[in-house]
């Protein structure tokens, strides 16, 4: 078994409203930046043990779905590489 | 090309929509009858039962058909106060579900033209797995809106059953202030108007939310209704609040309506029918989150925090003063014409027109039925005669429906505002209103067991169980609002319990002279042909005489005397906590309503009129009977250092002690008083007996015969043991 | 009577304690001044508040857009030109993500909000507070999502060495341990000051009659408006 690090992006699906991007956009376009848009999301690292990449990333794609994103309101990402 | 069954209308709606029409709808137009005529909105299935219920007193300002019932609190204020559902949405999404249910039924309230002030939340969950996890984020959404919204939470009530593992209910108690002789309302819009919408850009959420998700039994398709889920901005939802109440408070509008179910259709299409005008809605000038959402999404968008201000011309400038002063996005959307139709255009084209009394009026509802739910005894009935037993004391305070609810209630705010005297520590909230004005007492009741088999039982207790609650405080009520839960209205036997219920709470509203000024209906919590008990929200709102010192709810002193007010002739476990552990769940038994009714006079005579009869403390028999209630006066206390010893007839068993008949009360008494209370049957006519007294020891010993002690210390673990934590 | 006291209170959108802060200032018969957060200057004034509540929704960090405000310049700058600014809960959270506190209020490790009534012992005598002694016990609410109090390594002994920490979770006798901590505060702490801006997580201004359950606010707005006690009623 080898360790491998999984990396999450975890954000809002298109069209689900961001009150805190929008919130925060705001603020943003006050201090003079323009700022058009802003998402706010989550970062997630998880080290697994695997046999494989691919391993790692299948079981990465399950804890995406069952776990760390909330599959009405959430898309992710997830990337592998190998951890040491 | 776009059916009705699509917009989820039965067929026989469907050619009752083309016989009045005189014509076939366009797709749009089919879309907002989808809308309209759900269940949800139209309130097809009920509309006749509710009709039965009282309306009528002498504090009403405004009854049903509003956002919000009003009546008077005092010659200054008026309390505008409302339950509504959000069962399927926190099912679904529990977190989003219960805090939009929190933004909605706010609204509900501002849109009166007041200023909330309270919110309680009514909740019932399941008993699997999955029911900790959701409980959990329901109460993370309720307080996350009112947290930061800034409203406190300060009563509530919380019970577990079953038949709610996949339809738990999540209702919601708003209570709000405003000036006496203020009217706002969605009635006063006049033609030459500017219809104004005002707050969150509409995005492509909740789409269908009122026709499918709220109107519809739960099955596998519901799964793809996910993405449709509204997010609710509490940080918005101040805004537009702070914003509204401005307008109104200047007489800036002549009328409000927010955005609910069925979005831009619903509030336009109400606004027009109570104001008995026309509306021209242009689709093109709504401000829209998405890219290219046609005129069917903007129109059947449920997306949050979205009000709609019909605006006299003059008025205008004054008005978008005050949106932008505090940074409410809005749009002019239409205006108010003479007439009695909804149009929807974009720019010059007409996309579909309507007559608001087909598509608001129209909907056919369902006949009242006689045929309603009557218990035929037939069920298995409580048991009769059973000894007291000590581990019934603890089984019964440890029961999920009698723990203590702090892991819950601390994590909403329930003191901003500076007018909780009381809060949800207690079992009535007491608050503060000014200086030298009355205050306003504010309970809730949702007993479900009790309407499991005899609804119609089970509605009256409910009822009064409500009104026991705020009795206590002495406190006089001014209206109920009512949350009716229930199955498929398509389904007999749902339907039959249903109606049971309702004709239950108008019998006890009736007889108790109090008028139900709204509620909220909320039908298809049904799950592959599972439906949950027929339940009922109640909520009270109450004028209390003095609020800056509420009667206490636990004794003060060693030696003082404990009494029942209206202690049951024939004592009845039916529905009882203790009859649910001994699995002899039986039926509510049917009350006294007449010595109820009794028993709320004197003691709202003796307390409002501050008569000094020695009464120290007071507190409603509910759930878990007279045990819970005088053991909750003990161990709720800092520090735990009085007991009670209760003596009871040598024939008193656990159906005294344990049953939950409503309209029964522990006095607190100074012994000096004895004379008064040994008296009070002839001179009042209501009935006390004498069980014992407060002692110095921390422990609870009922003598019947043979004597059981139980240590504060041990009911205080079973009554706080993990509570609902420990379920998590 | 000190009716010529007149006391900013600051407004950022989603402020959501600012009309008790202004009741309780009015109740103590001192002239509470509304203060936008669009301002980009203050009028003449004797104290400042920054009030509880949720401004910007906390959203992205509880009182991290509202530091950004327009009026935390001005704020700013008069601190340092010496008028006593005080930061409640959420103002506390925006008087450190702005720099005039130290440390950082992060989420309670519950992850949950928590409102209950709190004993809080005055840690050390403040020029700030007169005649509100160390050891003194308040009772106060508390009502928070992001009230642990944590500072950079090695700057805790300083901050009690210069007597900066002015208030501390304690029990009803003032005695400090875990279990009178609501949120894993570092050392216990509810409230800490620097030089004359001092930031609490407690709610003096809900607790300001019997009735609401205690009286403690009172006495301690009234000692931060030097009133000791002749408030007026």
């Amino acid at each position: 078994m080898t360790q491998f690090r999984l990396t999450f992006l975890v954000g809002l699906k298109e069209g689900i409203l961001d009150p805190a991007g929008q919130a925060t956009r705001n603020v943003l376009q006050n201090m003079g930046y323009q700022a058009d848009d802003v998402r706010i999301g989550k970062w997630i690292q998880v080290v697994v043990s695997a046999k494989t990449e691919d391993q790692a990333l299948t079981i990465g794609q399950e804890i995406g779905q069952r776990l760390l994103s909330n599959p009405v309101m959430e898309y992710f990402e997830v990337t592998v590489q190998a951890y040491e | 090309m776009l059916t009705y069954q699509d917009v989820g209308l039965s067929a026989r709606e469907d050619q009752e929509i083309v016989r009045l029409l005189g014509r076939r709808p366009n797709e749009l137009e089919l879309g907002l009858f989808g809308a309209l005529w759900s269940e949800h909105c139209s309130y097809k299935s009920s509309k006749n039962l509710l009709a039965q219920l009282p309306h009528q007193g002498q504090f009403v300002v405004q009854g049903p058909g509003g956002n919000a019932g009003v009546v008077q609190l005092s010659a200054d204020w008026d309390i505008a106060f409302k339950i509504e559902s959000h069962n399927h949405p926190s099912f679904v999404e529990p977190l989003q579900g219960a805090a939009t249910g929190v933004g909605g039924i706010l609204r509900d309230i501002v849109a009166m033209g007041a200023r909330p002030i309270a919110i309680a939340d009514i909740l019932k969950f399941g008993t699997d797995e999955k029911a900790p996890g959701l409980l959990h984020r329901v109460v993370e959404g309720i307080g996350a809106y009112g947290n930061a919204i800034g409203i406190p939470n300060v009563t509530g009530s919380l019970g577990f059953s079953a038949v709610y593992d996949a339809n738990p209910l999540v209702n919601v108690l708003a209570v709000g202030m405003r000036r006496h002789g203020l009217h706002v309302g969605a009635d006063g819009a006049r033609p030459e108007s500017v219809l104004i919408l005002i707050g969150q850009g509409t995005g492509r959420d909740g789409i269908h939310g009122a026709s499918l998700l709220a109107s519809q039994d739960f099955g596998a398709e519901t799964e793809e209704m996910r993405p449709t889920v509204q997010v609710g901005d509490p940080f918005m939802g101040k805004l537009l609040m702070e914003a509204t109440l401005a307008i109104v408070d200047q007489g800036l509008a002549d009328a409000v309506q927010d955005l609910g179910a069925a979005g831009l259709t619903s509030s336009t299409a109400e606004l027009a029918y109570a104001s008995s005008v026309g509306v021209v809605v242009d689709v093109s000038k709504v401000i829209c989150r998405e890219q290219n959402m046609n005129p069917y999404e903007i129109m059947l968008s449920e997306t949050q925090e979205r009000m709609l201000l019909s605006v006299p011309k003059k008025n205008l400038a004054a008005v978008l003063e005050i949106l932008t002063w505090y940074e409410v996005p809005y749009a002019e959307i239409g205006r108010v014409v003479a007439g009695d139709f909804l149009r929807v255009v974009a720019e010059s084209q007409v996309l579909a027109e309507l007559p608001t009394s087909v598509l608001v009026g129209g909907c056919p509802r369902l006949p009242v039925t006689h045929d309603v739910w009557i218990w035929d005894g037939d069920q298995p009935a409580a048991l009769e005669k059973t000894r007291l037993e000590l581990t019934w004391g603890y089984q019964v305070i440890g029961h999920p429906d009698c723990r203590d609810r702090s892991s819950v209630y601390q994590r909403y705010d329930s003191m901003i505002g500076l007018r909780t005297v009381w809060g949800p520590e207690h079992d009535v909230a007491v608050m503060h209103i000014e200086k030298g004005s009355p205050g306003l007492c504010v309970a809730v009741t949702a007993p479900a067991r009790w309407a499991a088999l005899d609804s119609y039982a089970g509605g009256i207790g409910a009822v009064a169980a409500a009104l026991s609650l705020v009795a206590t405080q002495g406190a006089v009520p001014l209206g109920i609002t009512d949350g009716i839960n229930a199955g498929n209205p398509e389904n007999s036997e749902p339907h039959r319990k249903m109606a049971a219920l309702i004709q239950g709470i108008g019998k006890a509203a009736e007889i108790f002279e109090v008028p139900v000024t709204g509620g909220n209906v909320s039908l298809h919590n049904e799950t592959e042909g599972q439906a949950i008990w027929p339940t009922a929200a109640i909520g009270v709102v109450a004028r209390h005489p003095n609020p800056e010192q509420p009667i206490a709810d636990a004794p003060p002193y060693a030696g003082t005397r404990i009494l029942v007010l209206n202690p049951p002739g024939k004592p009845d476990l039916g529905g009882s906590v203790l009859a649910e552990i001994l699995g002899h769940p039986g039926s509510y038994p049917v009350l006294d309503v007449g010595a109820i009714q009794h028993s709320l006079h004197f003691l709202a005579e003796i307390i409002s009129q501050a008569k000094n009869v020695g009464l120290l403390a007071c507190r409603a028999v509910g759930i878990g009977g007279l045990f819970v209630a005088v053991a909750k006066s003990l161990i709720t206390k800092t520090p735990m250092a009085l007991g009670a010893h209760l003596v009871l007839a040598e024939d008193a068993d656990a159906r005294f002690v344990f049953n939950e008949m409503a309209g029964q009360w522990v006095l607190f008494v100074e012994p000096d008083f004895k004379p008064f209370w040994d008296q009070v049957f002839e001179t009042h006519g209501v009935s006390v007996i004498d069980i014992g007294l407060v002692t110095d020891s921390p422990e609870l010993m009922i003598t019947a015969g043979r004597a059981i002690t139980w240590p504060l210390i041990d009911l205080w673990r079973a009554y706080r043991k993990g509570g609902v934590r420990d379920v998590r | 009577m000190n009716n010529d006291l007149s006391v900013g209170i600051v407004v950022f959108p989603g402020s959501n304690c600012d009309h008790d802060t202004i009741a309780a200032i009015s109740s103590l018969g001192a002239k509470p001044v509304v203060l936008d957060y669009r301002l980009h200057s203050l009028p003449v004034l004797d104290r400042v508040i920054l009030p509880g509540g949720f401004s910007y929704g906390d959203y992205l960090r509880s009182g991290a857009l509202a530091a950004a405000a327009p009026i935390m310049d001005a704020v700013e700058q008069a601190a340092a030109d010496g008028l006593p600014v005080l930061g409640i809960c959420n103002g506390f959270q925006i008087l450190c993500e702005r720099g005039l506190l130290p440390g950082t209020l992060l989420p309670n490790p519950s992850g949950e909000f928590i409102c209950q009534w709190q004993a809080v012992r005055v840690a050390s005598e403040s020029p700030l507070f007169t005649g509100l002694d160390q050891g003194r016990v308040l009772r106060l609410p508390i009502a928070h999502h992001e009230g642990s109090y944590r500072v950079a390594q090695g700057q805790l002994a300083e901050l009690f060495e210069r007597g900066q920490i002015f208030l501390q979770y304690s029990d009803a006798e003032g005695q400090l341990h875990g279990l009178t901590n609501p949120n894993g505060s570092v050392a216990n702490i509810a409230g800490v000051q620097n030089r004359n801006v001092v930031g609490l997580m407690p709610h003096p201004e809900r607790a300001m009659a019997a009735y609401l359950g205690s009286r403690d606010g009172w006495d301690l707005l009234a000692s931060w408006l030097g009133m000791g006690e002749n408030a007026v009623c």
